[in-house]
């Protein structure tokens, strides 16, 4: 049985009422997810509170998975609509990550490479990018998604998130390439 | 090196293309120094984010989540039930959804009739379209998916909904935008969406 037929099941038995079957879905998924949510919150309390949400619904709507992608996704899909909701509360705009303005003027990519070593310039570069370049990114290399898995997740065509991850990984670059340059003695 | 091999060098990295494309970026590599310093970069990039220790609620929200699921009570119905009082929009036909809208809108001007705008409690029968720019039927094959895309793209919100017949309530999230989200709803009539109540303001 895969990892997403077990977690399939444990969905059917949530249906009917089976709190263990919650627990141990949540063991499955609760890092995955609470990353995803994270990366795209600055805060970790309210990025807890919407994990907890997103359970919540889990609990709720087991009943209603059909089985029409994996569980995972789905339950993707669910953070992922969590946090455009926190965010549209705050009011939260995407001043952040413009497109740059053409492809050439990209940075040299070896210096990206001594820079995306250090943990502290990727979390900053990711935190310059706008949320939907964030989510994309997040889960195509934290999770290690399919351009379709994410598309079905954001609810957009495949196309778009192709489009989003080559200008979030033109922003990335060229972020990381400036506060290396910044640091870099004279 | 070419946009789509650019593309699709990300996936590349995380191993989730086919074979077909996993060809195509291969070939692209071949050609481009470019292209291979910049897959060095991403590979050590995913490395570099996956290495990445997050603090998560762990065994602190679970025991959160089984108190409100207790509080909460027992999980939704097995897949295929329907809450008795809902009529599930796949089995409705377009004239069950226009007598609705009929004895909606008959609703709602009794109630105007009989009530005096200004008086405390005044609100529509149909309950609750105060508020709501648009009432639509979607249609039975429209996915969720689809469904979710052409709200965002019109730029409105669910307000209420479903009704017992399957109705939804929309708003615009920005009122400026009302104009551009009824084109884009009267552009889904017939495809996504069966039937279209445009709310006059």
């Amino acid at each position: 049985m895969t990892e997403d037929q077990t977690q399939a099941a444990l969905l059917a038995r949530m249906a009917d009422g089976d709190r263990q079957a919650l627990a141990a879905l949540y063991r499955a998924l609760e890092k995955p997810v609470f990353r995803f949510i994270r990366s795209r919150l600055n805060d970790p309390f309210e990025a807890s509170d919407i994990l907890h949400d997103v359970f919540m619904e889990v609990w709720r709507s087991a009943g209603r998975f059909e089985g029409r992608s994996k569980v995972q996704t789905w339950i993707f899909g669910i953070a992922y609509r969590k946090v455009i909701d926190a965010h549209r509360k705050r009011g939260r705009t995407d001043l952040v990550g413009d497109v740059p303005d053409s492809a050439d003027e990209g940075p040299d990519a070896e210096t990206c490479l001594a820079a995306g070593q250090e943990a502290e310039h990727v979390r900053h570069c990711l935190g310059t990018l706008k949320d939907d370049h964030r989510a994309a990114i997040s889960m195509a290399f934290y999770d290690d998604m399919t351009y379709g898995e994410i598309a079905e997740i954001a609810g957009v065509p495949e196309g778009t998130i192709k489009t989003r991850i080559f200008h979030a990984k033109k922003l990335l670059m060229r972020c990381l390439s400036g506060r290396v340059a910044r640091r870099a003695p004279a | 090196m070419t946009r789509s091999a650019e593309e699709l060098l990300p996936f590349y990295v995380n191993g989730t293309l086919d074979a077909a494309e996993r060809a195509e970026v291969d070939a692209a590599l071949a050609d481009s120094a470019d292209l291979r310093a910049e897959l060095e970069v991403l590979t050590a990039l995913r490395k570099q984010m996956q290495a990445e220790e997050v603090e998560s609620p762990g065994e602190f929200g679970l025991a959160r989540l089984m108190r409100d699921v207790d509080r909460d009570g027992p999980a939704s119905s097995a897949p295929g039930e329907e809450p008795g009082n809902v009529v599930p929009i796949r089995r409705l036909r377009i004239w069950q959804i226009a007598a609705a809208l009929v004895l909606a809108i008959g609703l709602a001007q009794s109630v105007i009739l009989l009530n005096a705008p200004g008086d405390p409690g005044f609100e529509l029968a149909s309950g609750g379209a105060a508020g709501a720019d648009f009432v639509v039927g979607f249609a039975p094959d429209a996915t969720e998916a689809q469904i979710r895309a052409l709200l965002l793209n019109a730029g409105v919100e669910i307000s209420a909904g479903p009704s017992a017949l399957g109705l939804y309530e929309l708003a615009v999230l920005d009122e400026t935008g009302i104009q551009a989200a009824e084109e884009m709803l009267l552009a889904a009539e017939g495809r996504l969406i069966d039937t279209l109540e445009v709310i006059a303001p």
